[in-house]
């Protein structure tokens, strides 16, 4: 057993140390942020997908999102904030959801584009929390990716689908194209002082550069599938799947995940529930 | 291009047979699983399988449930896929699929 599996569990936030809490704090805001506006995004595709059944997994998927939002949001409350503000008090310039998720998803072509590119990009952070020695976000993690698995398959059939389409492959590849660079940048930096820091204690078990070969080992057999691999610059180099394309990080924070730009006033407006604040209960 | 049919069966436990409780429209294996576990799942089941209809050998078409007039145009035709177990079948923490 390594020394770093051997370590104690912390139990609560308070057990961290000081310069681990505040990376771990912008790490779970940021994936309940990104959780709750991939909801949104989805619920707006619930409606005109290709069949009704794509329509019921659109919502159930929807829901997942709104429910690991729900779950992630309460890990907050340990860490110092108050959930219930971080969900209806603030503005569109204070959520660090995924750049790529700023925008509408533009039809099916970017619902699949999302549900494969940006939400196993979630889901490949998540995963790194998995065997996380602060145990709060152990002890939420598993059952999460139980349920993101289906929103992996359904990503990968549709992606396949649309492939086949010769009216549709070049849309979908430019929504691919578009998403893609975002995903992999937002799994973040090796040097960053904060993702450092909670790989050192345990709290996440991957840095940032394995997370992203474990990402690409599992979206780019579909690329590969789809024959959209070698254009979007995902190849396979010996058993390890890479990216052609650097990631730009000029201006990047890496606290906030982002290099500026903002989600817009009404999605964050939705977010917040604004429309039945009145029935908004303590 | 017609979606083929799939019939969903499933059960609380172990002990209880597999039944019959519905079907989805589907292009292939992947998404007839996730469309019968997200369509279904006012229920707890334990387990959860899709059939193709057309996987179905009626012993007497006249009367079977599984046979429908669009078979004769290939609506349930099998589509064939590698599915997501050739990409792992996991989930992105490298487990095996279940």
């Amino acid at each position: 057993m390594t020394e770093l599996a051997a370590a104690a569990a912390f139990e609560k936030a308070d057990q961290l140390p000081d310069d681990a809490r505040a990376p771990l704090r912008d790490l779970v805001l940021a994936l309940a942020d990104s959780k709750r506006v991939l909801g949104l995004r989805y619920s707006d595709r619930m409606l005109g997908s290709p069949t009704l059944e794509a329509g019921i997994a659109a919502s159930s998927m929807a829901q997942d999102e709104w429910g690991h939002a729900r779950l992630t949001y309460a890990l907050l409350g340990d860490l110092g904030d108050d959930p219930k503000a971080l969900e209806h008090e603030r503005d569109a310039a204070e959520y660090r959801c995924m750049p790529p998720l700023d925008a509408d998803l533009d039809g099916w072509n970017g619902m699949t584009a999302a549900a494969l590119v940006l939400d196993t990009a979630l889901s490949a952070q998540y995963a790194a929390l998995l065997q996380s020695r602060y145990t709060p976000v152990h002890n939420r993690v598993q059952k999460l990716l139980d349920e993101e698995r289906f929103h992996f398959q359904y990503a990968a059939a549709w992606a396949r689908r649309i492939a086949q389409v010769p009216e549709l492959r070049g849309g979908f590849q430019a929504e691919l194209a578009r998403y893609l660079p975002g995903a992999l940048r937002w799994l973040g930096r090796d040097e960053a002082p904060g993702s450092r820091r909670l790989v050192e204690e345990g709290i996440v078990r991957e840095e940032p550069s394995a997370l992203r070969v474990r990402y690409l080992a599992k979206v780019g057999p579909v690329l590969e599938e789809a024959g959209m691999a070698e254009a979007l610059g995902v190849i396979r180099d010996g058993g390890e799947w890479t990216c052609t394309v650097r990631s730009d990080w000029s201006g990047w924070d890496d606290a906030a995940r982002r290099a500026g730009g903002s989600l817009d006033e009404a999605t964050a407006a939705r977010a917040r529930g604004d429309l039945n604040r009145a029935l908004l209960m303590d | 291009m017609k979606e083929p049919v799939y019939e969903v069966f499933a059960r609380k436990s172990r002990e209880e047979p597999l039944r019959h409780i519905g079907w989805v429209n589907a292009m292939d294996g992947d998404l007839a699983r996730v469309y019968a576990w997200k369509t279904y799942d006012e229920q707890n089941w334990s387990e959860m399988c899709v059939v193709p209809r057309s996987a179905i050998l009626p012993i007497d078409p006249e009367e079977s449930q599984f046979v429908t007039a669009a078979r004769d145009d290939h609506e349930d035709e099998i589509v064939h896929s590698t599915g997501t177990g050739s990409y792992g079948g996991g989930d992105v923490a490298g487990k095996e699929g279940r």
